[in-house]
């Protein structure tokens, strides 16, 4: 029953223990006490010793409570609690040891887990470094003109946010409907102000970041205007009473 | 005051260059920091003028001289970098209006001085643009005006037609423009272009005395008296093709409605009720000002944080307020033209605040700081990629809008870097008054200066005409001048040109 856990434990006996007999019950109490869990003072143990004795199961009712053991009837359990409370004691003392420490069958477990997947997602078994790859990638920059990065997977990314925010169905309906905006479009560039730092390279890249944390944040400020007007349409009541009013003098 | 012969005082002024002076150290007692103040050739010889009348023997009563009120702030704890003036500075009440000035948060002696605020908290401006022109306008000009006047009420003693009661205000003076949204008498886009989104975060209202609240009820939706006015204008010129647009500005000739008002007398009785609690704090904390009217608190105290709650709420009022008139004006365009405001594009362009304090972060001596912020008469001019200015105007810098006087124009200008770095990204307010109230009333007649708008082709409805020769525009400093020194100085780049079709005001 407790075979594997009183072995590791160190239990001399440990195969031949039976959790049916008394004196095999209590000597095992007696054991975990004396070598792993040793919550009283060695002579304090005396009557916890004396395991023939017809005091036993009241004085084993004491220990049971000052070690906060919650089974109180089941032998059975509550022998599995104390070996339990047991190997939890032992690996506090020396958890850092313990934590290495991977079972034989797991460790295989763990190497045959990753080659095993087999993804049903064709992209995945992609090789994203290959030429053909990378070419491919480029060729649909160019198509959407967006500038070429060295490294070809962001690149990608940059099409991707492209396609998702401006080639969506709903952006595609609205270009359809707008024939021409108002006014004439200006280069960010020559319109940001404000930068110096003494490198036009530089200046121009604070320029960029500022224009993306300026979209972001009409976003977020578009985001709360909308939840304000939901907001209203459950409060608002303007009210106005012109016999109220005065004109002074 | 220390009393000087006027050449004496002039040894104290330098010169910096052709648009800027510089107040050295010793013009006031116990000056911290230099001052220094923004004018052309015409704005200057009326600041040495006001200094000579000051300086002649017998001269009394009055406020002091705008240079002499600057230097008093540069004698103020906690002080940083300069006292400045922005070109409309003339005098008011302990700081002079048009005046700029910032302590530093983290030095305990730095100080809080509803003076150098104002009275009227979170007065301001806010420009709406139409998708009309001027074409579409005239014909129905005078029906408009009486329409826009039917809907604010405007004048002393005037009462709101949005209906609130006790607690609709204090659920306003917390959310500030939140609560108009709420309400739904104003759109989503209209918090978004508006300083601080249209809510102080520290309003509290608890700290207002109910007085203030028995005052400001009433009067939310008003428009108010004095120098406040709703315009219906047009676009006169535009210096700055590419920022009008991101405006929503494309042409000549466009239609605008431009809304100056302020949080009534709801922001007059908490800066009145803090300044008797000032006082007391000053005696206690042996805190010393050139000028009694210079009443001020340490920021930390509790006088002063009870200031700077009380003061958020009175900024929340006035954003509702103009938010309310905002509603209003929407109403009245769109029964005129048989529309929706949607369709007639009456979108905010922008809400600025020209009588606040501001936590802000500025750098100082190239290190950045956590500063109180005063601007009394003075307008926030945020540069291009701040991140406190609305996203649409990340890159033009933050729209600026100067309200010109009765029957001149107005003005829309964009901050700039170097106005960061010198004013604290701050610009001038409108015109600035050359004469007193007094005098106006004195030296001009109400019939010529109507018969003159008149004459002008504007449009003019007022609930107390006898009063228009204090808003007449010889009574103030020529706003073009005012604006084209900032212009000159790098500390605000002008935009748009507006000149008035029809005035409504109190």
């Amino acid at each position: 029953m407790f075979e594997r856990k009183l072995k590791a434990l160190g239990y001399m006996e440990w195969d031949k223990v039976n959790g049916n007999n008394t004196q095999h019950f209590r000597k095992v109490i007696l054991w975990l006490e004396d070598q792993k869990i040793r919550h009283y003072k060695i002579e304090d143990r005396k009557q916890l010793r004396n395991i023939t004795s017809p005091e036993w199961p009241n004085v084993f009712e004491k220990y049971c409570n000052d070690v906060k053991c919650p089974i109180t009837k089941n032998e059975a359990g509550q022998l599995e609690w104390f070996i339990g409370y047991a190997i939890w004691l032992e690996f506090g003392d020396d958890c850092k040891k313990y934590q290495q420490i991977v079972g034989s069958k797991a460790k295989v477990k763990n190497e045959v887990k990753i080659p095993n997947i087999k993804s049903t997602n064709p992209l995945d078994n992609l090789d994203f470094d290959n030429d053909a790859f990378t070419t491919g990638v480029n060729s649909i920059a160019k198509l959407l003109k967006v500038p070429k990065h060295s490294d070809h997977l962001v690149t990608l990314q940059a099409c991707s946010k492209l396609v998702c925010n401006k080639l969506n169905a709903d952006a595609i309906k609205q270009s359809n409907n707008v024939v021409s905006v108002k006014g004439k479009p200006l280069t960010a560039m020559t319109i940001v102000p404000s930068f110096n730092m003494g490198d036009i390279m530089l200046d121009n890249a604070a320029k960029g970041l500022s224009l993306l944390y300026i979209q972001d944040l009409r976003n977020l400020q578009t985001k709360i205007n909308e939840t304000i007007v939901a907001v209203q349409n459950i409060t608002a009541n303007p009210k106005t009473d012109t016999k109220l009013g005065k004109v002074g003098k | 005051m220390v009393v000087r012969q006027y050449q004496e005082e002039l040894k104290y002024l330098e010169k910096i260059n052709e648009y800027c002076w510089r107040i050295k150290k010793g013009f006031q007692p116990n000056m911290n920091v230099e001052g220094v103040f923004y004018v052309n050739h015409t704005l200057e010889r009326l600041m040495f003028e006001e200094l000579r009348n000051a300086c002649r023997p017998g001269a009394v009563g009055g406020f002091l001289p705008g240079m002499k009120q600057i230097a008093n702030v540069a004698a103020l704890p906690g002080i940083v970098w300069r006292s400045i003036g922005l070109p409309d500075v003339h005098s008011g009440y302990g700081f002079a209006i048009g005046n700029m000035a910032a302590f530093d948060m983290d030095d305990p002696k730095s100080i809080v001085s509803p003076g150098g605020v104002g009275f009227d908290i979170n007065c301001g401006v806010r420009l709406l643009r139409t998708n009309l022109f001027e074409s579409d306008v005239l014909p129905i000009k005078e029906q408009l005006a009486q329409s826009m006047f039917d809907h604010i009420p405007v004048g002393v003693g005037s009462k709101g037609i949005i209906p609130m009661n006790a607690r609709d205000l204090e659920e306003a003076l917390e959310m500030g423009m939140d609560w108009s949204l709420r309400e739904g008498y104003i759109w989503a886009e209209d918090k978004e272009h508006c300083e601080e989104y249209g809510r102080m975060l520290n309003a509290d209202p608890s700290k207002v005395s109910m007085r203030a609240k028995k005052r400001g009820l009433p009067q939310l939706g008003t428009l108010g008296a004095g120098n406040h006015y709703a315009e219906i204008q047009v676009v006169d010129e535009i210096y700055d093709k590419w920022a009008a647009c991101k405006m929503g500005i494309e042409e000549k000739g466009q239609i605008c409605v431009m809304i100056h008002s302020g949080s009534r007398g709801f922001g007059h009785q908490v800066a009145t009720d803090a300044l008797v609690q000032m006082e007391k704090a000053m005696k206690r904390d042996n805190i010393e000002t050139n000028d009694r009217q210079l009443a001020c608190a340490h920021i930390k105290s509790q006088e002063g944080q009870d200031y700077l709650k009380a003061m958020a709420a009175a900024a929340n009022f006035a954003w509702v307020n103009r938010s309310s008139m905002t509603f209003l004006t929407r109403q009245a365009f769109a029964k005129q033209f048989n529309s929706s405001p949607d369709d007639l594009d009456m979108h905010v362009i922008y809400d600025v605040s020209h009588n606040i304090a501001k936590i802000e972060e500025h750098m100082v001596d190239g290190k950045q700081k956590t500063l109180l912020v005063h601007r009394k008469g003075s307008t926030r001019a945020f540069p291009p990629h701040h991140p406190l200015i609305p996203v649409d105007y990340q890159l033009t810098g933050q729209p600026v809008l100067i309200g010109g006087t009765m029957g001149t124009c107005s003005y829309v200008l964009t901050g700039t870097e170097q106005g960061m770095k010198e004013t604290f990204g701050s610009t001038c307010h409108g015109a600035g008054r050359a004469l007193s109230r007094a005098k106006s009333r004195r030296n001009l007649d109400y019939k010529q200066v109507l018969e003159k708008l008149e004459e002008l082709g504007i449009s003019i409805r007022v609930a107390s005409p006898k009063l228009v020769m204090e808003e007449a525009p010889e009574s103030y400093k020529n706003v073009t001048d005012v604006v084209n020194t900032c212009h000159a100085a790098g500390i605000s780049k002008k935009c748009i040109k507006l000149r008035p079709i029809a005035v409504i005001k109190g």
